[in-house]
């Protein structure tokens, strides 16, 4: 276990020393083209260049500009059409009792990490198995809404891939590509090769983008945490500044920190649901008389 | 064919059924075997049995911290069978977390052939450490019935979801055509209750459990329950919507209430029943599967419940016999 660890340390360190290195070079070949436009346009920051450049701040390079891509509500992945159990757990928890931080919250951040960050954290560290992974992914959703509205996103995500980020990532796609068909020769089959969940395509996009496993794995929890809190405001539970709070807290950056802690040395077979109450609440989202959300 | 008794098996805790068509008709016994604690007992099959009948049973009823079950099933082709338990599976506790029981069950139904398994509910004490994984490897005729279900405990000890941790996996594998073919998972079920980690997120297991004393899985597959999985499907549908008013005059009520078939006073009743005993389910189609979730305030309302859908639908009764669901009556 320790040497595994100390291995998978050394791996991602050699990973980001290369990228620095990769970075700086881009950034020299930059400054010696444009050097005197980019003080112009930067001057106020001269002050407190890095020590790369006498007069600039090292630039935040492409993986960071992708991560707060990924990480923006205006990602058009449809996430805010699904609340993930919160309106019918509002529906079936009397008025009184029904609590968000204290009750909803960390359960619904449990349970999406116990069932699906194993899967974004394996494909991120294993681009080749994304079919594999999703194909069993697929085989642990066992409940209609849920399945529904993992797919929905993770195919919004998969057309953002193909439409918006493959002309600019320079990493190889290729598996993506070959997802893309398999998906496509999937279509009408009872039990389908693949059907592009969000979690396992999430993992490899980020790790494709550049994003670290750490980043990649607290933004798709915090964007879980997103949509929830947003979902809450248009279920009047709280308004906006409550909202902005709820996602400022110490409770909720504690939570993703604890959760992915738990998760990061779990392996795909081994993931599960640890609030079974969650797959009812989810399930029984069909049997709501009326629905602001999809799931 | 000499002793009565089932032959024992060298391996603490493991044990072997196989259960295979008569030539004269009707299912056989091929062999069972099994070692302390494990305890397997088939009473001699009558004449107008439509499965073999196997209690799995453990010494004392139940799994002393530490235990380790081992049972492989194997049920050829065009042969049924049933097992079933009495009384709950008790699971005692372990004198540290790092002490876990265990259950492996590992099921090979073949062609034409079927399982059910329907037992009573795993009662896991205060402090125990409990892993059990389900294993079903099917072919695109065999037919699976199975319920795996947790109690929160007991309840007169003031137990409610106490343990330490609760692990149950239940997979269902669809075998390659040829012996040597990759088998494909179909699901992968799985539930992790663990109380430390509960109480890390802030609220102790019991609080993320919202008085259910039970929470169960049902998965059905295959031609024999296919009815049964429809029937599942359909009343799910048919649920009341949740937040709907009923805008009748009281009048109008009873006369509409008068003119309802049989299935539909059954189903009102039932819904009834789910409301004051604190039932909710869902049902869903996976792979080919259906997977039925339940949660109940009381033991007993889950017991009545899985039981009273199951007779109505009446497939498992036909094709296994009444013995089957006796853990669910």
């Amino acid at each position: 276990m320790a040497a595994h660890n100390v291995a998978e340390i050394q791996d991602e360190i050699g990973i980001l020393e290369a990228r620095l290195r990769d970075a700086r070079k881009r950034l020299e070949n930059v400054q010696l083209t444009d050097t005197q436009g980019a003080v112009d346009r930067d001057s106020a920051t001269t002050n407190n260049a890095a020590a790369s450049s006498p007069n600039i701040a090292p630039g935040l390079g492409s993986h960071t500009h992708f991560l707060l891509l990924l990480s923006d509500s205006q990602l058009p992945l449809g996430s805010f059409a699904f609340s993930s159990g919160l309106e019918s757990y509002l529906a079936h928890t009397p008025p009184r009792t029904a609590s968000f931080s204290s009750s909803f919250l960390p359960s619904s951040i449990s349970s999406m990490a116990s069932t699906t960050l194993p899967f974004v954290l394996a494909a991120h560290r294993s681009p080749q198995e994304l079919a594999e992974l999703d194909d069993q992914l697929d085989a642990a959703i066992v409940c209609t809404v849920g399945r529904r509205a993992s797919v929905a996103q993770g195919r919004a995500l998969l057309g953002i891939w193909e439409r918006s980020f493959r002309g600019t990532v320079t990493g190889d796609g290729q598996v993506l590509k070959d997802f893309s068909t398999l998906l496509r020769e999937s279509q009408g089959q009872d039990v389908p090769l693949v059907s592009a969940h969000l979690a396992p395509l999430f993992g490899v996009i980020c790790a494709l983008v550049g994003m670290s496993l750490r980043q990649t794995a607290y933004v798709f929890m915090l964007s879980h945490v997103k949509a929830l809190v947003s979902a809450a405001v248009r279920a009047s539970m709280f308004g906006p500044y409550q909202a902005q709070k709820v996602l400022a807290s110490a409770q909720v950056q504690r939570l993703i920190d604890v959760v992915i802690d738990r998760e990061w040395n779990t392996a795909v077979e081994d993931a599960g649901q640890a609030t079974p109450m969650m797959d009812l609440w989810i399930g029984r989202h069909e049997v709501l008389y009326s629905r602001i959300f999809n799931s | 064919m000499g002793s009565p008794f089932p032959t024992s098996i060298s391996k603490v805790g493991e044990g072997h059924i196989v259960v295979s068509p008569l030539p004269s008709g009707g299912n056989g016994l091929e062999s069972i075997r099994y070692q302390y604690p494990l305890k397997l007992i088939s009473p001699t099959p009558s004449v107008h049995q439509k499965s073999v009948l196997v209690f799995l049973l453990s010494y004392g009823g139940g799994l002393v911290g530490g235990d380790h079950i081992n049972l492989d099933v194997d049920v050829r082709a065009g042969a049924l069978l049933s097992v079933v338990t009495q009384g709950h599976t008790k699971i005692f506790k372990s004198a540290s977390p790092d002490i876990v029981t265990s259950q492996n069950l590992n099921v090979r139904v073949q062609d034409d052939a079927s399982l059910c398994l329907l037992p009573d509910p795993v009662q896991p004490f205060a402090d125990s450490v409990y892993t059990q994984k389900q294993i079903f490897t099917v072919t695109p005729t065999s037919t699976l019935c199975f319920l795996d279900w947790v109690t929160q405990g007991r309840t007169a000890r003031g137990e409610n979801w106490s343990f330490v941790s609760w692990k149950g996996c239940n997979e269902v594998w669809l075998a390659g055509h040829s012996p040597d073919a990759k088998p494909r998972l179909l699901v992968r079920d799985t539930v992790l209750l663990s109380s430390p980690d509960s109480v890390v997120l802030g609220r102790p297991l019991r609080d993320a459990m919202h008085q259910m004393a039970v929470f169960g899985t049902l998965i059905l597959r295959g031609p024999k329950v296919q009815r049964l999985a429809d029937f599942f499907m359909a009343e799910f549908a048919a649920l009341p919507r949740l937040g709907a008013r009923d805008f009748r005059t009281i009048e109008d009520q009873a006369k509409e209430d008068g003119q309802l078939s049989e299935l539909e006073r059954w189903r009102a009743q039932r819904i009834r029943m789910e409301r004051a005993q604190g039932i909710l389910w869902s049902a869903a189609h996976v792979r080919s599967c259906v997977i039925v979730k339940l949660g109940a305030m009381t033991v007993e309302g889950g017991r009545e419940w899985v039981g009273a859908m199951l007779s109505k639908e009446g497939s498992v009764e036909e094709h296994f016999g009444e013995e089957a669901l006796m853990c669910v009556k």
